[in-house]
């Protein structure tokens, strides 16, 4: 560690030497107890058996494990994604064209990630060589050009998109039982999702991620190979938006190029990560959890519900305004002994 | 400089999101249920809670805003009445309960399962929109919910396996049809026909519903395109049009490409007999085209001066049930100041359907108020209501357009006529149309 260059996040080496002799589980209590939170959160709904609570927490749930992973090529690779929906929309697509030719949801939500995967793949190779601004306008160039292609692609169905029988939901046990099981398998990918992030942040390749973020040519001088790490960032940040994206369009039973390809959803993942702290594993969880339980909370409350989105928006403004660095930035920032418990 | 552009970005992001929101849709409905369980006795009157989202902000929301004020006047109304008879004596008044769903299916199933289980909604409303209904629909079936859906047209919900889930407008396949039909019998001869519709699924949808009707018909599809949802000049359809020579054009999307397309159609004089566009011609505004308004016509769910009336239901052997034309559209005028859009009606129609059925069925019991939906079978202010109880259970067979067109009126104002049922029909089309 010591002979390694200091363009490391200093919170790395903190955390590293305040525990490099424990095992796993106690060498990172800050890991432990972000998913610990998100399980108690997960279960909460299978425990008391609320349907109600169950959508509000899958919706948290889904957008905890978006903003993660985007928070790999945000937060640690320093690159904003504008059009991160893309992915999402891509696997729903796959996902939902093998479920509706009558593939298992095992395969097909699988499938949705791999098709993400090898996008960002290509997408990586291709556009990855540009820089700040210029590769955030090529991610929503992208974003709008796979909806125009979907909309014009016969096996998808074009501008009509794809929709399951009802009767699909009696392979899973009926449509209430099927509702579960998607609950059960998301809550499964969001701390798929949060292992990821940690993993990422705390290995030599998230340590070459950062330095990337830092500063570009310097990292290539220091031997970062960036135009692979890059990739590799793309694709992580790839894959499980498009399995969760699968699962979202078997849950609703339809997809459609609009719902898929929403730029408005590209930019709420953005705000998400932002607010919670971006570059960090509990941030796009807390900023996540956070934004959606504000909107559902706003949505559903008849002092606001006329007005949510405008309220929603006022809060969003200030905390960008005066707490740029997201909730666990800041914390991170003003109360450094707690570093160990906000990785 | 780093942390400068973060903030630079984060700030464009807020005002994206703010700017998303679209407007704040005034909402505004006079209320006076809840409140409204008279005197009765406290053990004959129930409350049936009515659960529905609305879009009071997003692309929908206007439609919407006037759905959920057609609905919110039907509630008035049969509260202030008393409510609705069971069979055991008791009344039933109704209360809404609604969220917003920002015209986007997000969250729609997330509000649906919260109004089942929270608020315990008895029946539902679809959303707005057939993308939101489908994910209602859903949540209606898994719990077991009637959910009457107004504002979604499309037809493949229907073809899903639902058994709860029942249609008031007339669906997608058959928006355009009736056209072709009026077409037919003014003007025999027409038989090429030029398909030009938006991308978008509602309109994909029609056109091609309306592709394999005219074919079967023997009708000659000379060109058949679809344009993008953004499309702002229509120079290179237009010239594709005046080379395949059609008689008919019909087609179109939605408002915002509907008028745009008349006009420069209009400005490239084309000349054609027929032209028939989606959504956009039964709009009040479209008038504001002028002289390029004239001739076009459009589907419409309902018109206020359409002539449903209890004759004519005498006349088809079929009940009549419900207000006639005139007071719906004079009682909608009182409390909102406007003239009733076919959302409004719709709205309305959805409402008094579902107390006409749980009046019938004399129960809130969800099978027996289900066996009385499947067969029912009359008319209405808003027209012929019969449900599918086969293949696609749900899909509104008894429905129909109505079809306007813009015609000549007094010093040269375009107003808008009926043509097509034949049943309901204020003037004869006017072809060819300029």
């Amino acid at each position: 560690m010591k002979d390694r260059p200091s363009f490391a996040s200093e919170a790395i080496t903190a955390e590293r030497e305040a525990s490099v002799k424990l095992g796993l589980l106690r060498r990172s209590p800050g890991l432990w107890l972000t998913l610990a939170i998100a399980l108690v959160v997960g279960l909460y709904p299978a425990l008391t058996g609320n349907v109600a609570v169950r959508e509000v927490v899958f919706t948290m749930l889904l957008s905890v494990a978006l903003a993660s992973s985007l928070n790999i090529l945000l937060g640690y690779t320093g690159y904003v994604s504008f059009g991160h929906v893309v992915f999402f929309g891509l696997g729903g697509y796959v996902g939902m064209f093998l479920l509706s030719r009558g593939m298992g949801l095992w395969l097909a939500a699988p499938a949705g990630g791999l098709a993400s995967g090898v996008l960002a793949f290509l997408l990586g190779k291709a556009i990855l060589r540009l820089r700040g601004a210029y590769f955030a306008l090529a991610t929503i160039g992208i974003n709008e050009a796979m909806r125009a292609f979907i909309n014009n692609f016969a096996p998808f169905g074009g501008p009509t998109g794809i929709s399951l029988n009802f009767q699909i939901y009696t392979g899973y046990g009926g449509a209430g039982q099927a509702l579960w099981l998607t609950y059960y398998v998301l809550l499964g990918l969001a701390i798929v999702s949060l292992v990821l992030s940690y993993l990422v942040k705390t290995s030599k390749f998230g340590l070459g991620l950062m330095a990337i973020r830092e500063d570009e040519d310097a990292a290539e001088v220091m031997g970062v190979i960036t135009p692979n790490a890059k990739t590799w960032a793309y694709i992580l940040s790839a894959i499980i938006p498009g399995i969760v994206g699968a699962l979202f369009f078997f849950k609703n039973g339809n997809i459609e190029p609009n719902d898929a390809f929403r730029l408005h959803f590209s930019i709420e993942m953005l705000v998400m990560v932002m607010l919670g702290g971006q570059g960090t594993v509990l941030g796009p969880m807390l900023g996540a959890a956070g934004y959606q339980g504000l909107r559902g909370f706003l949505v559903t409350s008849p002092l606001f519900k006329d007005v949510q989105l405008a309220v929603a928006g006022g809060l969003l403004l200030l905390i960008v305004l005066f707490i740029p660095a997201g909730a666990v930035g800041w914390l991170r920032q003003h109360f450094p002994r707690l570093r160990a418990l906000l990785p | 400089m780093k942390r400068r552009f973060a903030v630079l970005i984060s700030m464009l992001m807020a005002v994206g999101l703010l700017a998303a929101c679209g407007t704040q849709a005034p909402a505004s409905a006079p209320t006076s249920a809840g409140n409204a369980a008279p005197g009765t006795g406290a053990a004959s009157s129930k409350t049936v809670t009515i659960g529905f989202s609305a879009s009071l902000t997003g692309a929908s929301n206007v439609e919407s805003t006037r759905q959920k004020n057609g609905l919110q006047l039907w509630m008035d109304q049969v509260n202030a009445r008393g409510g609705v008879a069971l069979a055991d004596g008791s009344k039933v008044t109704f209360t809404a309960k609604s969220y917003d769903d920002e015209s986007n299916k997000d969250r729609v199933q997330e509000l649906y399962a919260r109004l089942i289980n929270d608020d315990k909604a008895d029946f539902l409303i679809s959303p707005y929109g057939s993308g939101p209904t489908d994910a209602a629909a859903v949540i209606a079936e898994q719990y077991g919910k009637i959910m009457i859906t107004t504002g979604a047209a499309s037809d493949s919900t229907y073809s899903k396996g639902y058994t709860l889930v029942y249609q008031m407008y007339t669906p997608a396949s058959r928006y355009l049809t009736g056209a072709l039909d009026a077409l037919a019998q003014a003007k025999p001869d027409a038989k090429k026909l030029a398909v030009v519709h938006e991308n978008d699924k509602f309109s994909t949808d029609v056109s091609n519903a309306l592709k394999s009707y005219a074919e079967g018909k023997g009708y000659q599809i000379v060109l058949f395109e679809g344009y993008d949802t953004s499309t702002t000049d229509f120079g290179p359809i237009i010239n594709k049009i005046q080379q395949a020579q059609p008689d008919a054009i019909l087609g179109g999307g939605h408002f915002q490409d509907g008028t745009t397309l008349s006009k420069q159609l209009y400005e490239k004089k084309l000349s054609t007999q027929f032209l028939a566009l989606l959504v956009a011609p039964p709009e009040p505004k479209f008038a504001e085209l002028g002289a390029a308004a004239l001739g076009v016509v459009g589907p419409s769910q309902w018109e206020p001066a359409a002539t449903y009336n209890a004759d004519a239901a005498k006349s088809a052997g079929i009940e009549w049930y419900g207000p006639t034309v005139a007071e719906f559209v004079k009682a909608y005028k009182d409390a909102y100041g406007e003239e009733p859009s076919y959302h409004a009606a719709g709205g309305y129609a959805a409402g008094m359907i579902l107390g006409k059925a749980l009046e019938q069925a004399g129960t809130l019991d969800t099978p027996k108020v289900k066996a009385t939906l499947d067969g029912l079978d009359l008319l209405n202010f808003f027209g012929h209501i019969k449900f599918n109880t086969s293949n696609a259970h749900g899909l509104q067979i008894g429905h129909d357009m109505v079809y306007i067109q813009w015609q000549r009126g007094d010093g040269d104002k375009p107003t808008k006529q009926i043509i097509w049922p034949a049943a309901a029909t204020t003037a004869k089309l006017t072809i060819p149309l300029r």
